[in-house]
């Protein structure tokens, strides 16, 4: 009597003949355009992410206008104004790019992120991508509005110098990419805002003077800061006459690769095997 | 289709998830039912690639999963309905999903419209969301790709009874259009209705599989149960061991080990009138929780 039990547990409900495989020849990747459009849109589609981006501009209008108001009037020139912008920024765009990867941890988005494109580099190649093409713009922003206040100089004395040169524009590009690398690599090490955050604050603002102090103590210690702390080796990008030595040039190469090339190799070695949770 | 073989994963000494082999058939709704840490959203991790598993491998359609170019099309998949950026509105998740597959934008509406959020729900950010809207959500999310395959870790969570009855609905006519259906839940009633397969795991080990009446009929090793009453008691008695049964006092009547058949043929036979026939197995709860008692606590292992 056990004839409608087996009946019901052995009723398929069609099984037999649904495919059990996926046909997956059709199926194309998504382009890798597409994921960096992506990632750039997930840096505007909150109000934190619009006005972080939003505040680093406001904050360069500030400084600038300081800087055309309230400077020596020797001191007006772009390449002045420019190195203001430039500091300004290189403290805060690293933050951006380093929210473009630790916010799929502190707000658990990796969980989409990842399952929709399983290969984690072209995630990381694709946050990379738009973090420096944000970086890019945001930097010619801040030249534009470097500009306009030189521009505005003479209101306060200046003489609207355009001193600008191969040199200081390659340097300051230089650094910024570095300082956004940089974050991006502490990033992908830490995956957490604030710690990222911090330590990056550590390495750009306490470390330089950690090691000032130190070469001041210690005999012989500044000459071999430059070999071994990336700020420092960094000086003479942005000192004299904006040109590096070959030596500095070896010095900036490097710091380089301690500071920047070992984390990010680090990081991403982290990043693509770790749990997403 | 899911196929996991011979999964393992472990966490330093602890073993999560402990040589695990099921597979998930198309056209039915699988159920993965455990308690709390019982190795099920590991192993649904391990599945979609999140986690790396120690041993063993799972293949989705034949694939791993990462091999499929563009999984979000094949695979629609829901963790977790809170893992959500609270400053995004829910439009804009919809929105982020659908340019990661390459989709039109317009099936973001029909998907809304699929779980019931209203415009002015999808406009409104996550934060402001309650959890049934979130998983409303998340649903839409795993089914914006029109993918084969559901993987959905504690998707009735957070539903009113309106919205668990309506996941149930959407899940049958799913598994019933020839779709793959895997859904974990730490609650059995809300498996029981609507899975065809049920795979229990209890501390990281599969203790039992099978569809529900399989099961019941594991759980007592083929041996069946009636309750048992009728207006002369002592009649009754005399009747079933009459016809071979051993009847057992237990409350009004007798709880025999025969089935309901056997035992209200042994009745017509002698002619007794019977107050009361059921089937007296124990429910689908008692044996999940006799099978995974020992990860609950050690005592109701031992009491039991």
């Amino acid at each position: 009597m056990t004839t409608t039990d087996d009946h019901q547990t052995s009723a398929p409900t069609g099984a037999g003949q649904l495919p059990r495989t996926i046909d997956v020849t059709d199926d194309q990747r998504v382009p890798f355009a597409r994921l960096v459009a992506v990632e750039t849109r997930k840096s505007f589609d909150t109000r934190a992410g619009r006005w972080l981006t939003i505040s680093i501009v406001g904050l360069v209008l500030v400084v600038v206008g300081v800087g055309v108001f309230a400077f020596p009037d020797d001191a007006q020139d772009y390449v002045s104004l420019l190195g203001v912008t430039g500091g300004v920024l290189g403290y805060f765009l690293p933050i951006l790019m380093i929210m473009l990867v630790t916010s799929e941890w502190s707000q658990r988005t990796g969980l989409n992120t990842f399952t929709l494109e399983p290969r984690r580099t072209r995630v990381i190649g694709a946050k990379i991508t738009a973090g420096l093409g944000l970086a890019v713009v945001v930097l010619a922003l801040g030249a534009a509005i470097a500009a306009v206040g030189v521009l505005l100089s003479p209101a306060n004395g200046g003489e609207a110098v355009w001193n600008l040169g191969y040199n200081e524009v390659q340097n300051f590009s230089l650094s910024s990419l570095i300082g956004v690398l940089v974050g991006f690599a502490l990033a992908m090490l830490l995956r957490s805002s604030p710690v990222a955050i911090v330590v990056y604050f550590v390495y750009t603002f306490i470390l330089p003077g950690v090691v000032a102090a130190l070469g001041a103590l210690v005999d012989g210690f500044d000459k071999v800061a430059p070999w071994i702390e990336f700020n420092t080796a960094q000086t003479p990008l942005f000192t004299g006459d904006y040109r590096a030595t070959g030596e500095e040039w070896a010095q900036i190469a490097v710091t380089g690769l301690i500071w920047l090339v070992v984390p990010f190799v680090l990081g991403l070695w982290r990043l693509v095997r770790a749990e997403v949770k | 289709m899911i196929e996991v073989t011979g999964l393992t994963r472990t966490y330093g000494g602890f073993t999560a998830v402990d040589d695990v082999t099921f597979t998930c058939e198309p056209g039915r709704v699988t159920g993965f039912l455990g308690p709390n840490g019982a190795g099920k959203s590991t192993t649904m991790r391990v599945m979609v690639g999140l986690t790396p598993p120690t041993r063993g491998r799972v293949t989705i359609g034949g694939h791993l999963y990462r091999d499929l170019p563009n999984p979000g099309r094949h695979v629609g998949v829901l963790l977790d309905a809170g893992a959500q950026h609270a400053g995004r509105t829910g439009r804009e998740i919809l929105t982020l999903g659908a340019r990661s597959m390459m989709l039109p934008r317009s099936r973001v509406d029909e998907m809304l419209h699929t779980v019931s959020l209203t415009d002015d729900e999808a406009g409104r950010r996550v934060r402001d969301y309650s959890l049934g809207m979130k998983q409303r959500l998340g649903i839409a999310h795993a089914l914006l790709g029109d993918p084969e395959v559901l993987v959905l870790d504690e998707p009735a969570n957070g539903l009113d009874p309106a919205g668990i009855r309506w996941m149930r609905d959407l899940l049958k006519g799913y598994a019933r259009r020839g779709g793959t259906v895997l859904l974990s839940s730490h609650l059995l009633n809300e498996v029981e209705l609507v899975a065809d397969e049920m795979i229990l795991i209890g501390r990281g080990r599969i203790v039992a599989q099978g569809d529900k009446q399989s099961l019941l009929a594991g759980a007592h090793h083929g041996e069946a149960t009636t309750i048992v009453s009728a207006l002369d008691p002592t009649a009754l008695a005399t009747a079933l061991r009459a016809c071979g049964l051993d009847p057992t006092p237990e409350g009004n009547g007798f709880k025999v080990a025969a089935t309901t058949a056997e035992v209200g043929r042994a009745a017509l036979e002698h002619l007794v009138v019977l107050t009361e026939l059921r089937n007296g197995a124990a429910g689908l709860e008692d044996l999940f929780l006799e099978l995974t008692s020992d990860t609950q606590r050690e005592t109701a292992g031992a009491a039991a």
